[in-house]
C-alpha cells in the first residue's frame, strides 16, 4: 500500500492549482457564493469551461478521438477534487464531463456523439437531467411522463420537477416511460430532447437553494423523432446504472469541506475563538469526517484504476461524504454563526447551500443506507 | 410534584390556544418569497390582550412565558415574542417593542434589529437598554428566517437598568431554549404530517421503519425539552436554564438534518414551510454559546462551583 501521490499527480494537481489562480476571476467567491447549481455559476461555466478545454483541464479522461488525453482516473479525481475546492466553477458542466458524455461514448448512435460530443468537450454544452417526477422521486422506476410512439416521432407528456440548470439547457436527458406503469423499470426509456422543442415549459422552483437551481418542466405534447432515443426502449436502466456509477465518483464534494473547514479554523484563530477545546474537538471532527470521506472516494479510485466496477462501497462513500458535508456546516454553524449573515463569508454560504441539498440531491443519503444494509451488510430484503 | 399548570396558566394557555389557530397564523408563501413572514396581525392581538406582560403577574411569570414562547415557536409566522414575554416583565420596565437582545460573544448582526423598538444588551457590564429610531440600525442580507440588522449608531443612548445580569441572562437561556424547542416541534409536526401523506414505493414514507425510528427517536429527544424549560422558568436556578439551552440546541443539530431528510426536495422549496422552522433553529443553535457553551455551563453550576 501506498497512501502518498505520485510525483506525476502531484505535478498535475499543482499545474490545475495554478490554472485556477491564474483563470478564476476576483468576483469569483460571489458567483460561487450560491452553489454550484445557481444560474449565475451555470452561466459563467459558460465562460470558464471553453478556457479549461483549451488548456486540457475540461475532458482530459476522454479518449484523444474525443477531444481528451487518455487521462487516468486518478487524474480525473484530481482535476475533481482541486474544482471542488474551489467551489466548482465548471458549474452544471461536471455532469457533462464526467457521466453525461461518457454515457453518450458508450451507448449513443454515431449521430448522437457528432453532435452533442464536441460541445461539451469545449466547454460549451449546458445539459438537464429529467429523472425525478413530482410523484417520482426515490422510487424513480414509477415515473409517468409517457412517450408514445407516432411513426418515427415520439410524443412526450408528462411533468419533470426539481430539474437543475432546466432554464439555460439546451438539452435535456430525458427518462420517459414507453410501455405501461405496471412495467417498471423495464418500459423506461431515454431521449436526448433539445429544450427548444415546442410544447416545453420551465418555471423555476423558489427554494433556498442557489437563485434558479431547480425547476419544474412541463411537457405537453412534444414531438421528438425517434433517434432522439439513447440506446433500446427498456434499456434505461442499464444506461442509468453506468452513470450514476461515474456520476457517485465524480463528486469529490470533501475538497470544498476540507478548505472551507480550514478557511472556517482561521477565522476562529484570528478572532481568538480558537483556544477553547471543545471548539478544536469538534474542527478535529470534521477534519476527520473529511478524511474519511476522503479515503473511502480514493478507495473507489483505486478500483476503477485497476479495472474493477466498485459495489455497495460507492454507497459507503456517498453517505461518508454527506457526513464531511454536514459536519463542516454544523461546525460552521456552532462557532462562527455570523457566516449565514451578510456578504463577508460567500465561500461559506456557498458550502452551506451544498451541505444542505447533500444529502437529498442526487439521491436520498437513507436510499444508499438501504443499499448498503443489502448489499453490502448483506442483510434480508425488507420493504422498501 | 405536580405537572398540571394552574388556573390561571391554563386560561391563559387556553386564550393563546385560540390565537394561535387563529388569523395571521397559517401557512402562506410571502408574495416575494421572502423567507420569513412578520404576522402584524398576531402580533397586535397578543398585544393587545396583555400576553406580553403576564410573566409580571404573580400566578403565571417566567413559566407561563416560558410555555407561551413555545406554543408561538411552533408557528410558522415570526413574531418577536421571546425578550417581550420573557424579560420585559423581569426588568419592570415599560421598554417599547418589539425588543431585539444584545448578548455577548454574537457578532455585529442580531435577529429582529430592523424593526426593533428597543434593543437590550446584556453582557459582563450589566443589562442596557436603548430606544431605537430610523437610521440606528441597518438591515442586512440573511439566509436566517429571522430578519436581521446592526447597529450602525455609534452614539446610541444606552441606559443601565438595575437587574441582575446573571439572572436576565438566565431567563434568556430558558426563552431562547423555550424558541428552540417549539421551533423544532413546529417543524417535526409538519414532518410527520408529510411522511404519512407522500407515497414512495407504494406506501407512505412513514411506513417505512427507517424512517419511523428515526422520528420516534426525535421526538422522544424532544419531549424533554419543554419539560425542561419549564422547570428551569418555575425554579428559575442557574444549572436548569443551562441544561435546558444546552440539551435544547445539542439535539437541534440531528433533529433539523432528519427533518430536510424527510422531506426530500420539498423541504428545500420556499413553497413548503419547512424552512420557517429550520432556519430559525439554525440561528437559535447558537445564541448564548450554543450546546456547547450552555452545557460546560451547566457541569460548572453542578460541580465545579459546588
Ligand atoms: C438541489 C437539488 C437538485 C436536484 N436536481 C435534480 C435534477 O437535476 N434532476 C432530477 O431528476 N432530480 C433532481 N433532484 C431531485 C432528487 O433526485 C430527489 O430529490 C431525490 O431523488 C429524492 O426524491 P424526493 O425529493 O421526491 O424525496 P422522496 O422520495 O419523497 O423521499 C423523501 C425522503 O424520504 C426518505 N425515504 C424515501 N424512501 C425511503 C425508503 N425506501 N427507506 C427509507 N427512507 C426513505 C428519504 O429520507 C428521503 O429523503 C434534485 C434535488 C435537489 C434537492
Amino acid at each position: 500500500m501506498d497512501f502518498d501521490w505520485s510525483d506525476d499527480n502531484r505535478r498535475y494537481r499543482a499545474r490545475v492549482r495554478h490554472f485556477l489562480e491564474q483563470e478564476l476571476p476576483a468576483e469569483w467567491p460571489e458567483i460561487a457564493r450560491h452553489g454550484p447549481g445557481s444560474k449565475e455559476q451555470t452561466e459563467f461555466s459558460l465562460d470558464f469551461c471553453p478556457k479549461l478545454a483549451e488548456a486540457g483541464f475540461l475532458v482530459p479522461h476522454w479518449p484523444e478521438a474525443l477531444g481528451g488525453a487518455n487521462g487516468t482516473a486518478w487524474e480525473h479525481l484530481i482535476l475533481g477534487e482541486e474544482m471542488w475546492a474551489v467551489g466548482e466553477p465548471r458549474g452544471g458542466q461536471y455532469m457533462n464531463v464526467n457521466w453525461i458524455g461518457p454515457t453518450l461514448m458508450r451507448y449513443g448512435s454515431e449521430a448522437q456523439k457528432d453532435r452533442y460530443l464536441p460541445p461539451m468537450a469545449a466547454g460549451k454544452a449546458i445539459w438537464c437531467q429529467g429523472f425525478s417526477e413530482p410523484n417520482a422521486g426515490s422510487d424513480l422506476a414509477s415515473l409517468r411522463t409517457r412517450a408514445e410512439r407516432d411513426g418515427d416521432h415520439y410524443v412526450i407528456n408528462g411533468t419533470k420537477i426539481w430539474t437543475s440548470y432546466a432554464s439555460l439547457a439546451e438539452t435535456c436527458f430525458l427518462l420517459v416511460r414507453t410501455g405501461p406503469l405496471s412495467a417498471g423499470k423495464s418500459a423506461i426509456a431515454i431521449l436526448l430532447v433539445p429544450m427548444d422543442t415546442p410544447g416545453i415549459e420551465v418555471r423555476a422552483i423558489p427554494s433556498l437553494v442557489g437563485h434558479g437551481d431547480i425547476h419544474e418542466v412541463f411537457f405537453t405534447d412534444v414531438r421528438v423523432p425517434v433517434s432522439t432515443r439513447l440506446g433500446e426502449e427498456g434499456q434505461a436502466w442499464e444506461i442509468i446504472n453506468y452513470s450514476l456509477t461515474n456520476e457517485r465518483v465524480g463528486i469529490p464534494r470533501y475538497a470544498m469541506s476540507s478548505r472551507v473547514l480550514g478557511h472556517i479554523v482561521a477565522d476562529l484563530k484570528r478572532q481568538d475563538r480558537f483556544n477553547d477545546g471543545v471548539v478544536r474537538m469538534r474542527a478535529g471532527e470534521a477534519a476527520a469526517a473529511c478524511e474519511a470521506a476522503r479515503l473511502l472516494v480514493y478507495r473507489l479510485v483505486d478500483m476503477r484504476a485497476r479495472g474493477q466496477t466498485p459495489g455497495p462501497d460507492a454507497s459507503l462513500a456517498r453517505v461518508a461524504t454527506v457526513a464531511a458535508d454536514n459536519a463542516v456546516l454544523d461546525f460552521a454553524l456552532d462557532f462562527l454563526p455570523e457566516f449565514t449573515t451578510g456578504n463577508v463569508y460567500p465561500e461559506y454560504l456557498a458550502h452551506h447551500e451544498r451541505a444542505i441539498v447533500a444529502g437529498i440531491a442526487s439521491g436520498a443519503t437513507e436510499i444508499q443506507l438501504n443499499l448498503i444494509a443489502q448489499r453490502h451488510l448483506e442483510l434480508p430484503r425488507g420493504p422498501r | 410534584m405536580y405537572f398540571e399548570p394552574n388556573e390561571d396558566m391554563t386560561a391563559l394557555l387556553s386564550g393563546l390556544e385560540q390565537i394561535a389557530l387563529g388569523e395571521g397564523t397559517e401557512w402562506e408563501p410571502s408574495g416575494d418569497w421572502s423567507r420569513q413572514v412578520w404576522s402584524h396581525t398576531l402580533d397586535r392581538t397578543l398585544d393587545e390582550n396583555g400576553y406580553y406582560d403576564a410573566g409580571a403577574e404573580e400566578s403565571l411569570g417566567a413559566i407561563a412565558a416560558a410555555a407561551m414562547i413555545w406554543r408561538l415557536s411552533r408557528l410558522s409566522v415570526n413574531i418577536e415574542a421571546a425578550a417581550s414575554a420573557m424579560l420585559r416583565p423581569a426588568l419592570g420596565e415599560d421598554l417599547p417593542r418589539p425588543i431585539a437582545v444584545m448578548t455577548d460573544r454574537r457578532g455585529g448582526a442580531v435577529r429582529f434589529l430592523p424593526m426593533a423598538k428597543a434593543v437590550l444588551r446584556i453582557d459582563d457590564d450589566g443589562v442596557h437598554a436603548a430606544l431605537l429610531s430610523d437610521g440606528d440600525v441597518r438591515e442586512l442580507p440573511t439566509i436566517n428566517a429571522y430578519p436581521m440588522g446592526e447597529i450602525v449608531n455609534d452614539a446610541l443612548e444606552w441606559r443601565r437598568l438595575d437587574a441582575d445580569a446573571g439572572r436576565i441572562r438566565d431567563l434568556w437561556r430558558i426563552a431562547v431554549a423555550a424558541e428552540l424547542a417549539g421551533a423544532m416541534r413546529g417543524g417535526l409536526d409538519a414532518v410527520i404530517a408529510h411522511v404519512k401523506d407522500r407515497e414512495q414505493f407504494g406506501r407512505p414514507l412513514g411506513a417505512f421503519q427507517g424512517v419511523q425510528h428515526r422520528l420516534a427517536m426525535a421526538s422522544a429527544r424532544l419531549e424533554p425539552t419543554y419539560w425542561l424549560t419549564l422547570k428551569a422558568a418555575q425554579e428559575l436556578d442557574s444549572a436548569d436554564a443551562a441544561i435546558a439551552l444546552g440539551y435544547t440546541a445539542s439535539i437541534s443539530t440531528q433533529i433539523v438534518y432528519d427533518l430536510h431528510q424527510f422531506m426530500g426536495a420539498m423541504g428545500l422549496t420556499l413553497e413548503h414551510p419547512l424552512h420557517r422552522w429550520t432556519y430559525r433553529l439554525r440561528h437559535l443553535r447558537s445564541e448564548l454559546g450554543g450546546a456547547s457553551t450552555n452545557l460546560q455551563l451547566a457541569a460548572d453550576r453542578l460541580w465545579r462551583n459546588a
